[in-house]
């Protein structure tokens, strides 16, 4: 007897900045298109859980894609991207959530993303208001103010470090089987495409001084954070959603950093009063 | 609570606990090195070598080499030893970032073998509350 998931997974050609890329993306469900970024370093198979809840796919179309350099999405064919170091750029962001809904033709699309895609939540909501409705940044935070990323690419230490790293950055009340599972997908990644993406993380991320121009009656912002992530926590998270007139916030107990993918059946509970709000919203 | 993993009497017991999980052998089989863990004012080296500890070291002296260096209070290392650790004492990462737990010495050694050393310590906890 077969088991096939409801999830698809296809491939697109995007132009974003003048170069081509070939992009993987998985979604399924219908309804409001509800498009997933993933952490830094990692691929869209942080969504594995949302993508396949029916409950939440019965009203919304769920998209998760791979950033090119990302799981799936290959570098670009028309640049000779190994001479230069990769480093991922607000901007880029921007360009190319813009593109991926033009290309998928998504109608008034909902944004949801952690880490560094928590981080991206209020820089759209700020400075492309008109590409989503509403976002929801999970474990986004208004700056992150330190970094250790040289030894997250030295030649010396392997993709061991940043898998045992991530294991630390989730609850010990997740199940242990998800919580390595999430930390494989870091081990994963092309050497130095983890620090690359740390560079919008740490340096280009900061709306201390900006989050307060956020209007929500253009774009809705939704902010999630888990008590066991030792930087983005609900401390911080409060902060931010203090800084956004018409925010809303929600303290996660029992996760870490990566709610999604480490304990989806605790994630869920806080995030579908978000996402059913949203819906009737409309 | 006192610390088991300094505690004299507890060491081969815990030497050979630690020796005979298997993802303790397969982290380590290729690890050489002397981390010095610090709990307080209190010092030990726990000495790796090719897929096992070799020896614990109780109270080194300055004439002891040692690889690199994990450090916290007894306060710290008692919660990050709980079967349910609070936020941020939950893994030498986020201790580590979080400034609560010390990192030093040769860190280039110390993420290299970063997974041996975690798994050493998630060790260390089921022995303290075994």
């Amino acid at each position: 007897m077969t088991n096939i998931e409801p999830t698809t997974g296809k491939y697109i050609r995007l132009t974003v900045q003048g170069v081509e890329y070939r992009v993987y993306f998985e979604e399924s469900g219908q309804g409001i298109p509800l498009v997933c970024q993933h952490t830094a370093g990692s691929d869209c198979r942080q969504w594995r859980h949302l993508l396949n809840d029916a409950e939440v796919t019965s009203m919304y179309r769920v998209i998760a894609f791979d950033l090119p350099y990302h799981g799936k999405s290959l570098p670009p064919e028309t640049l000779e991207w190994w001479k230069e170091e990769y480093r991922l750029h607000k901007s880029f962001l921007f360009d190319f959530h813009t593109e991926f809904g033009k290309a998928l033709g998504l109608e008034r699309p909902v944004y949801i993303g952690c880490s560094m895609g928590g981080h991206l939540a209020p820089d759209l909501a700020l400075e492309r208001p008109d590409i989503y409705r509403a976002v929801i940044g999970v474990q986004g935070t208004a700056h992150s103010g330190h970094s250790t990323e040289i030894w997250w690419y030295h030649p010396k230490v392997s993709n061991d470090f940043r898998f045992h790293a991530m294991m630390a950055m989730q609850s010990p009340t997740s199940p242990e089987k998800y919580r390595r599972e999430t930390a494989w997908e870091y081990s994963q990644s092309a050497p130095f495409v983890f620090k690359g993406d740390l560079y919008y993380y740490f340096a280009e991320h900061d709306v201390t001084k900006t989050a307060e121009n956020i209007d929500t009656s253009r774009c809705a912002v939704y902010l999630m954070a888990g008590e066991y992530d030792p930087d983005a926590n609900p401390d911080e998270g409060r902060r931010l959603a203090g800084m956004i007139k018409g925010s809303k916030f929600v303290a996660m107990e029992g996760l870490g950093h990566f709610g999604m993918c480490e304990n989806y059946p605790v994630f869920k509970t806080y995030l579908m009063p978000f996402l059913r709000e949203i819906a009737n919203t409309d | 609570m006192a610390i088991r993993f300094m505690d004299p009497k507890l060491l081969e017991g815990i030497r050979q606990y630690v020796n005979n999980d298997p993802e303790f052998r397969l982290a380590s089989k290729f690890v050489i090195a002397d981390i010095l863990l610090g709990v307080g004012d209190s010092e030990c080296i726990v000495k790796i070598r090719e897929g096992s500890i070799s020896e614990i070291q109780l109270n080194p002296t300055f004439m002891d080499a040692w690889s690199f260096y994990i450090r916290s209070t007894e306060d710290a290392w008692n919660k990050f030893l709980l079967p349910v650790p609070p936020p941020k004492h939950n893994g030498l990462f986020s201790a580590m970032i979080s400034q609560i737990f010390k990192v030093g010495g040769n860190l280039e050694m110390a993420f290299s073998y970063f997974w041996a050393v975690c798994r050493m310590l998630d060790l260390f906890r089921e022995v303290q509350n075994n």
